[in-house]
């Protein structure tokens, strides 16, 4: 199992945020890249444990006997979740300062960069990232909660 | 190019959300910040029903595209009179059963998430006026149910799981029967915008579209929205519902969510559905057009619900529960005015229908939640709301006595408040259909408007002499009425009697709201669904 | 085909309706989750399978390759909206019936108060 999980995970992760980038225009987005995230986070719970995150990755202490809601992950999850619909707001809210209609979205293709040449940059980005966050920080709050109890 | 003012009130809503979920740290400026997006909201829509509506030079009706994607393709939201009367309505209540909540909810239960939920729940109420596409109208009901779901099941005792259980089931139910019904016209129609789907519908050879499924996917939808209504024969959440989630929600569910199931009833069968022909005649039915359908079964569900909700509100014991079957029979008083205006031929009858449901939603809207807040204010008061354990609340609380006796004369329509001329119209439109086509039906109609009338009185009057009158008892003799709480009702009540006073105007805008809905041409025109095709 | 689903919904609404009568709530829970999926297999025939064109699948349109037949894609993004909503609903439900029986010490509905 932590085998699996040790090759797995950076994958899955190299994978979410693939599809995460190019979600704009091609198959992907915000949401399956945040699902994709939480598989692998899951992955590493299954593997390791609830307080391997803190502890053994991020070298912080973990108090126990704490409700699982004031575990410092959770909290973390939390404040994903709410970074990630603030920004998406803000995202669609931002259309409006160039008297376009709510959620409008444009892009701007960024050329002569190396080895890529030119960049597709899409305001819609900011949306999916808002999507990837809320994703990301709701499944991940469940599953911690649910997990621990 | 667009009028960004029509998306104002739910941007304010959005705002007001994301910065509540900031603040959760500080209750104290979250609270704040609440009730400062109530009002925030409040003046969003004001500004959009002055600027859309009721201005000297208004256009009567906005579209706005949301992202610019062009009809049909992309989300319309449509500001048109019915959206902005009850809009009107949303904020109205909205903003005094946010205030409210900071003053009775229990401070440990306001923490964290429980404005946030509430202003998830105006985001939903927000979302089904505004938008102009199907599916949407399904996204935002279930915005509005999950919000409500957490209230109903979660800020309650112990003992209403089994109410929130039953609510959340009820609601599933509905909500599949609402996919099929918007799944279907998909298939039917080819698009789920709703100015396209009403143009497609009228012209059913020009679009290739096969008209005769659509009574039965409208019957479909007509059961989620009665649902959501609380009309009978689905009215069996609505005690339990009532009972559990905290009386400033309550206030809200029964003012303003109830009103969005017959706000869907209206906007889909008259504008959506309005000009549609079915080939053959429906069974039983005459005529042979959704309408046709509708006015039968709408008014059966009104009468029922009239008789059921006020017998059951006579027999109660607790002022809640009381007020939870008055809000079924209320909303049956809402329900029947549709049904006479399906019934009756285009013209002015049906107008006049629509126009005396919409007055009467408003007043509903402003004395039932009076109402539910009213008697929060009493149990915060007194700790119980058993008619058994109250007496002699006048005296005590002469204020909060006045404003609960000026909402129930307000439901019994005593001139010059605003339930007299919300009866007045009803019966009104239900006299002019029995003169203009003589039959038991419309003697039934008549008859049981006043047997719901008289049901009123009763309980009402059950009220008032068992809570208000007579001797004090110890709970009400140590009650400690909060004068804050006062206020609010004050204003409410002030609302009831000014909009009953300087009635001309708001007759006027309820009446441009039933044009809005009848004008199934303007709103086609407005949304101007015809991307891909003229382009 | 079309044949076939309509079984399939049929079915799974029938099967939804049984569990969402049971006595026991886990069931009822079953139930709701049943009836929602249903509800989406159905919206999903809804769209219907077409040849498909450049039109009606952008998506396949930037990368030049021969389109295949497809299904419509738009009532493909009602059911994924669908699909968040009924998960978010079972989710609550599941947790709802967690409530109930720590109150209650049953998964009988019919034995509450």
């Amino acid at each position: 199992m932590k085998t699996t999980a040790r090759i797995m995970v950076p994958i899955i992760l190299v994978l979410a945020i693939s599809l995460l980038l190019q979600g704009h225009n091609l198959p992907g987005g915000g949401f399956i890249a945040g699902v994709l995230t939480t598989v692998a986070f899951a992955l590493v719970y299954v593997a390791y444990g609830l307080d391997y995150l803190d502890a053994g990755v991020l070298g912080r202490d973990v108090e126990p006997g704490r409700g699982i809601f004031e575990h410092r992950s959770v909290t973390a999850f939390r404040r994903t979740f709410i970074l990630g619909l603030a920004i998406a707001v803000a995202s669609g809210l931002g259309a409006l300062a160039f008297d376009e209609p709510f959620l409008s979205q444009t892009f701007v293709i960024v050329e002569s960069i190396p080895i890529y040449h030119e960049i597709e940059v899409a305001s819609a980005l900011a949306f999916d990232l808002g999507v990837y966050c809320v994703v990301v920080g709701v499944l991940l709050t469940i599953l911690s909660v649910v997990g621990a109890e | 190019m667009t009028d960004q003012l029509v998306a104002a009130p739910m941007l304010v809503v959005l705002t007001t959300i994301v910065a509540l979920l900031g603040l959760r740290r500080w209750p104290r400026v979250q609270r704040s910040a609440s009730v400062g997006g109530g009002l925030a909201y409040a003046l969003a829509v004001g500004a959009v029903a002055w600027s859309v509506v009721l201005a000297p030079d208004a256009p009567g009706a906005a579209a706005y595209q949301v992202g610019g994607w062009v009809a049909p393709f992309g989300v319309t939201l449509v500001v048109d009179a019915l959206s902005a009367f009850m809009l009107a309505i949303a904020a109205a209540v909205g903003l005094s059963a946010a205030v409210f909540s900071v003053l009775y909810v229990d401070r440990a239960n306001q923490r964290v998430f429980y404005h946030v939920l509430f202003h998830c729940l105006l985001l939903g109420v927000t979302g089904a006026f505004l938008t102009g596409d199907l599916f949407n109208l399904f996204v935002w009901f279930e915005v509005m149910l999950l919000a409500s779901y957490v209230f109903v099941a979660f800020y309650g005792g112990p003992e209403h799981t089994a109410a929130g259980f039953r609510y959340l089931v009820l609601n599933v139910v509905g909500s599949a029967l609402l996919l099929l019904s918007v799944g279907g016209l998909y298939a039917v129609t080819g698009t789920l915008n709703m100015a396209d789907v009403s143009r497609r519908m009228a012209a059913p050879g020009a679009y290739g579209v096969d008209p005769a499924p659509a009574v039965g996917l409208a019957a479909l939808a007509l059961v989620t929205f009665g649902l959501k209504a609380g009309l009978v024969p689905f009215q069996f959440w609505v005690p339990g519902a009532y009972r559990s989630a905290p009386l400033p929600v309550t206030a809200m569910l029964a003012g303003v969510t109830k009103k969005v199931g017959m706000y869907a009833i209206v906007r889909v069968y008259f504008t959506v559905f309005g000009g549609a022909t079915v080939g053959p005649s429906i069974a039983g039915v005459a005529g042979s057009s959704p309408l046709s359908f509708l006015a039968p079964v709408l008014l059966a569900m009104g009468i029922a619900s009239i008789l059921v909700g006020g017998v059951g509100a006579v027999v109660r014991d607790t002022i809640e529960e009381t007020l939870a079957y008055s809000s079924v029979a209320q909303i049956g008083f809402v329900a029947v005015p549709v049904g006479l205006a399906a019934a009756a031929p285009p013209g002015s009858l049906r107008r006049l229908g629509l126009a005396a449901a919409l007055v009467y939603a408003l007043h509903h809207a402003l004395a039932k939640p009076l109402l539910f807040l009213a008697t929060a204010a009493i149990r915060s008061a007194t700790g119980t709301n058993r008619l058994a354990d109250l007496g002699g609340l006048g005296g005590r609380a002469p204020v909060l006595s006045a404003c609960f006796f000026l909402a129930s004369l307000s439901l019994v329509g005593i001139p010059p408040l605003t339930g007299f001329f919300g009866k007045f119209l009803v019966f009104d439109a239900a006299a002019r259909r029995f003169a203009t086509a003589p039959g038991p039906l419309g003697a039934i109609v008549l008859i049981a408007l006043l047997a719901g009338a008289v049901l009123t009185i009763l309980y009402t009057t059950r009220i008032w002499t068992a809570s208000f009158w007579g001797e004090r008892t110890p709970a009400v003799e140590d009650a400690g009425v909060d004068p804050r709480q006062t206020a609010v009702l004050a204003a409410l009540a002030l609302a009831i009697v000014g909009v009953g006073i300087w009635f001309d105007p708001v007759f006027e805008f309820a009446g441009a709201a039933a044009d809005a809905a009848l004008d199934r041409e303007g709103y086609v025109d407005l949304v101007a669904p015809t991307g891909g095709e003229d382009a | 085909m079309s044949v076939a689903l309509a079984f399939v919904v049929g079915g799974l609404f029938g099967l939804g309706t049984f569990l969402l009568l049971r006595r026991d709530l886990v069931r009822v829970v079953w139930g709701v989750a049943v009836v929602s999926q249903a509800a989406n297999v159905y919206l999903i025939s809804m769209g219907g399978v077409a040849p498909g064109t450049h039109d009606s699948v952008p998506v396949l349109a930037g990368h030049g390759e021969p389109v295949p037949e497809t299904t419509d894609p738009l009532v493909q993004a009602l059911v994924l909206t669908a699909i968040v909503i009924s998960f978010g609903t079972t989710a609550f439900a599941l947790a709802l019936t967690y409530r109930a029986y720590e109150e209650n010490e049953t998964m009988d509905v019919q034995e509450w108060q």
